[in-house]
């Protein structure tokens, strides 16, 4: 059945339901018609037969008569020779006249079944009445003869119109047997379509509530499954056609989208909670960063003060000492806080870049002269390879240039023991490349990666083993970065790092704040 | 103040200006002080010179001081000595740690030493 197959739209199903029903209702009418039909025939016949019966019945009957007279005048004109009136012969003639416009009318009654019958009644009957009518025109004329005693005529007119009636009785039942069985066909058409309409009516309307049903119910289940939150289940689209499926296609849809949105939600609010982490475990190591500084000088200031109050003499020597102890860790303590600050400006977007020409080569050197304290601290050697060329000139910002230096270098010095740092710089092609390589614990992959974040270190503990606060090279990437330039990182685990700082000599091309 | 002379500590600090600073001070609060840079030089000097007392810093090489403080609180000839934590972690979950890492008490960078000594006496009292 067509309701059955399942890639109909509802309204295409909704519409050939319609079509079914309506046929069915046509058809029912028109075997009702028909029947009608019949019926108002069959009464057309019975009436038609019954004036038939009538005609011949008068016929008959008028035909007698006339003989009657005819039989009476010609017995009174044997015997009297009495001439007949005029009065008394017209009102016979009219007689006979009227028994020809019955003829007439039986035969406008009859059809072409019964044409032959009709025909014969006709001849002889015209003959009958010609020959009485020739009776009565030559009644008052003697010596005519009068052969109308004899009932041959009479008699085979009298036959032949029994014949006609017996014919046409014949065929009224003939008629009205076809007619009664077309009556009762048509009635029996009638029940079984009313019947079948309502079984087939009934069956449509299951068919439709179910097929309907079994739609909306696997909606109703992939509705309910999204609810639920499993937003992976998708609805069968293919056992639906038209608006069902597109509703079933815009449930999957939406479906989709919000499981894309729930998953953007998800991973936002991850990488926020990674970025709130990062700024505890940053807060918790700036905190420990400036505390070992304040340690010392706090302890150094309370035992010079407790070493006043002694006794004695004061060994100058050890004084000077102690407070060049505490002054070193002030200025840990400062450059800590600068770092810090300078990160904000980065992050908020008001870091400077004042450039002006410069010439690196002697920066550099001096830098190194300046950290050679940190150098010996896990007694590392110094490598310088200034290239021929120590005269370069540069248009940038040497303040940036010196923190690059300063930070990449005590980065180096920090993660390497008993090690050769080596310092390069060279120019090329209009960039100053420098770099400061290491023979150190060096990094894996996974950790180069992350190295230059902020608030990243390459492991938890290295803050926690190496100190620092994981701001450095942050720091070192975004300058290059202000400066026009970029920073590499050549890596791996235990050999060391080396990192390499391109910067163009004529200075940022284009805007400088954008860092 | 009564003082019990003589008392041995170990100082474990890897920060050589904090170390000697901290070993001056506590030789002149009357104890003797042996000092150690790394963890693994704790261990080894706590079971070579039994010191009367451990101050522990956490952010060491080699070995941190949690280590440190859970294989000593494990190792029966040095689960007697007392540690006192050092660190400059000011987090609760850091007093915690220690706590739960076997030191007997804690000490907050930076240090107030007339507080740490309070604590020394105190655990060496008892």
């Amino acid at each position: 059945m067509k309701l059955r197959n399942t890639s109909l739209s509802l309204r295409a199903r909704l519409y050939l339901f319609s079509v079914a029903i309506l046929t069915l209702f046509a058809i029912n009418v028109a075997t009702h018609l028909w029947g009608s039909f019949a019926r108002s025939e069959s009464l057309v016949a019975y009436r038609d037969a019954a004036a038939a019966a009538q005609l011949v019945n008068d016929l008959e009957q008028g035909l007698e008569t006339a003989r009657q007279q005819v039989l009476v005048l010609a017995t009174l004109r044997e015997t009297t020779d009495e001439p007949l009136d005029q009065a008394e012969r017209d009102t016979a003639m009219a007689d006979l006249d009227l028994l020809r416009q019955r003829l007439g009318r039986l035969g406008a009654l009859g059809g072409e079944t019964t044409d032959d019958y009709y025909r014969r009644l006709f001849d002889s009957a015209t003959a009958l009445l010609e020959e009485w009518e020739e009776f009565y025109s030559n009644y008052n004329r003697p010596g005519a003869s009068a052969s109308v005693e004899s009932p041959i005529q009479y008699n085979d007119t009298r036959q032949k119109l029994e014949e006609l009636d017996q014919r046409q009785e014949f065929l009224a039942i003939q008629r009205s047997s076809t007619i009664d069985g077309t009556i009762r066909l048509t009635d029996r058409i009638t029940v079984i379509g009313f019947v079948t309409t309502i079984a087939v009516t009934m069956l449509l309307v299951i068919l439709l509530i179910r097929s309907a049903n079994s739609s909306l119910l696997r909606l109703k289940t992939g509705v309910q499954r999204f609810g639920s939150g499993d937003l992976t289940y998708r609805i069968d689209e293919h056992r639906d056609a038209g608006e069902i499926q597109d509703l079933a296609r815009t449930f999957n849809d939406m479906s989709g989208k919000l499981a894309t949105a729930i998953e953007e939600v998800n991973s936002a609010k991850a990488d926020a909670d990674a970025a709130n982490a990062a700024k505890s475990m940053f807060l918790a190591n700036v905190s420990h960063e400036l505390r070992t500084p304040l340690n010392a000088i706090i302890g150094y200031s309370e035992m010079l003060q407790d070493e006043l109050g002694d006794p004695g003499d004061i060994d100058r020597d050890q004084v000077h000492h102690d407070l060049g102890t505490i002054i070193l860790s002030g200025r840990q303590l400062l450059g800590l806080i600068n770092e810090i600050l300078d990160l904000s400006k980065i992050e908020t977007g008001k870091m400077q870049v004042s450039l002006e020409d410069f010439q690196p080569v002697p920066l550099v050197l001096q830098v190194c002269d300046a950290l050679s304290p940190l150098l010996s601290q896990r007694d590392n050697r110094l490598e310088l390879d200034l290239g021929d060329d120590d005269s370069i000139s540069m248009f940038s910002d040497p303040g940036k240039l010196q923190q690059i230096v300063t930070n990449l270098f005590s980065n180096a010095c920090k993660f390497t023991e008993n090690g050769v740092i080596k310092v390069s710089t060279r120019s090329e092609d209009g960039w100053l490349m420098l770099s400061v390589a290491d023979d150190g614990i060096g990094m894996t992959a996974e950790q180069q990666e992350r190295v230059f974040e902020t608030f990243e270190q390459a492991e938890v503990t290295t803050g926690t083993k190496y100190g620092g606060t994981g701001l450095g090279l942050a720091i070192v990437r975004d300058f290059c970065t202000m400066l026009g330039g970029e920073i590499t990182l050549r890596s791996a685990a235990d050999e060391g790092s080396c990192f390499t700082v391109r910067l163009p000599l004529t200075g940022p091309v284009s805007n400088p704040e954008a860092a | 103040m009564t003082r019990e002379k003589g008392c041995e500590l170990l100082l474990v600090e890897d920060n050589d200006v904090n170390r000697e600073m901290l070993q001056r001070r506590l030789m002149r609060a009357g104890y003797t002080v042996i000092s150690a840079a790394d963890g693994q030089e704790a261990l080894d000097k706590m079971h070579g010179a039994k010191p009367d007392l451990v101050l522990l810093d956490i952010n060491l090489p080699v070995k941190d001081g949690w280590t440190v403080a859970r294989e000593a609180s494990q190792d029966v000839a040095l689960k007697s000595i007392p540690i006192i934590a050092l660190t400059a972690h000011a987090m609760e979950s850091d007093r915690q740690q220690a706590l739960a890492s076997g030191c007997d008490d804690y000490a907050t960078k930076p240090i107030d030493f007339p507080e740490l000594l309070v604590k020394i006496e105190h655990l060496l009292a008892s």
